[in-house]
């Protein structure tokens, strides 16, 4: 805005301001991540205190908060330092989130470890679990298909909907291979995590799934991916164990099925 | 709190301690190294990436008793505790894709919250299913003993 160039001295603030988000010529260089670091647990805070004082109300889950919120003060500063939001985010913010953002490779591999614990439960049901994974996830391709065809999305639009049922660094690469997006792609798999973060406690209860925990954790896990892995467990165990599994397998089905799929249905 | 936490851990026996932290996090790092070599193994049209190897890996350790819970379980639970914190970059990231929501966001918004709940909804209902089956048409047990080990 026009208040940090109004004087001088203001804009001297404007540009030891901006050399500290990096948003300057010379602070970009420098790569400065303390500021996205900071952002994300503040927004994440922020959210959690919200959900607290809310009672729970679902929209107030710190992810979908601290998402919202981070993206709305990065959409004010970048009017501020007059550039665009994507601009913004990428000098200012991205050195610091991709901090943040590698944990997700420890973290993933750790849900071996919830997997491991109810080993009992792998091995005697092994078949059923592979079975419901490929059945499950063929027969939500040609929703997902069906949804997106009658939503009206192009060719592109419904190639990119199809992987996203696979961890992003599968599904990003699946997608350019059967001609869609790969960045409209990432966006799906993000917003699943969200939307189960947000909705699965109330979709479990409104479908009646947690009837069979196995089951429970299979859909957790591959509708939501790690974060619905996380869901699980709060479930108990067996949700967990299973929600960890489907993470693996329903990466490497869609690995397998995927592109065939697309092919028969005519994309690309 | 530091006192109630080191003193039943000397009257247990040294094998049944949990590791420190900095060895944990030491073999989360080299499964991790090992996963990031083999994943550019595999084609790019079937890319498997490296946290999917290293859970591969790290199960597998686990359940041939390589590598025992005590081993890993503290930093990893820790890590799992953190999963929606760490998503939050993730999240942000979307400031980037804005034009793309610009253009046709709303049907895509859509067609991603019905397939988040047909995946969820489809899994699940397929899973109890072949359970029913296993049970009606195989005769086979079904009894699961759902508390936590």
């Amino acid at each position: 805005m026009v208040i940090l160039s109004a004087t001088p001295h203001m804009a001297a603030w404007g540009k030891w301001l901006g050399d500290a988000l990096g948003t300057n010529a010379a602070g970009a260089s420098a790569g400065n991540a303390i500021f996205g670091i900071f952002l994300s647990l503040l927004v994440y805070l922020i959210g959690q205190w919200l959900f607290k004082i809310g009672k729970g109300f679902f929209l107030f889950q710190p992810l979908f908060v601290g998402m919202v919120l981070g993206i709305f003060i990065l959409f004010l500063l970048a009017k501020v330092f007059g550039t665009t939001t994507a601009n913004f985010y990428k000098s200012a913010y991205k050195p610091g989130g991709d901090i943040i953002f590698w944990f997700l490779n420890p973290a993933t591999i750790a849900f071996a470890i919830p997997l491991y614990r109810r080993n009992d439960i792998v091995k005697r049901f092994w078949l059923e679990i592979i079975l419901s994974l490929i059945i499950g996830l063929v027969a939500s391709l040609f929703f997902i298909y069906g949804a997106a065809k009658f939503l009206g999305l192009d060719h592109t639009g419904i190639a990119s909907m199809l992987p996203q049922a696979a961890t992003t660094a599968i599904a990003m690469p699946i997608a350019t291979a059967i001609g869609g997006d790969a960045a409209v792609t990432a966006m799906a798999c993000i917003l699943n995590a969200v939307i189960i973060y947000a909705l699965g406690d109330w979709l479990v209860k409104a479908f009646r799934i947690n009837h069979d925990p196995i089951g429970a954790g299979l859909g957790l896990g591959t509708a939501g991916h790690t974060v619905g892995s996380a869901k699980a467990l709060q479930l108990g165990s067996i949700q967990g164990s299973m929600a960890s599994i489907a993470v693996v397998i329903v990466s490497i089905v869609v690995d397998i099925v995927v592109p065939p799929f697309a092919a028969i249905m005519g994309l690309k | 709190m530091a006192q109630s936490h080191s003193a039943p851990q000397t009257d247990q026996p040294a094998t049944e301690q949990p590791s420190p932290i900095i060895v944990q996090m030491a073999i989360f790092a080299a499964i991790l190294f090992v996963a990031s070599l083999i994943s550019p193994l595999f084609p790019p049209s079937f890319p498997v990436p490296t946290p999917v190897i290293g859970l591969i890996i790290l199960y597998v350790l686990l359940a041939t008793h390589i590598i025992k819970l005590r081993n890993v379980e503290k930093f990893g639970d820790f890590m799992i505790s953190l999963i929606a914190f760490l998503f939050v970059p993730s999240g942000i990231q979307l400031a980037a894709s804005l034009d793309i929501l610009r253009t046709q966001g709303l049907q895509i918004v859509a067609v991603v919250l019905i397939a988040t709940i047909v995946m969820l909804v489809v899994v699940a209902y397929t899973t109890a299913g072949l359970i029913w089956i296993r049970k009606h048409v195989f005769h086979r047990s079904v009894d699961i003993d759902s508390q936590s080990h």
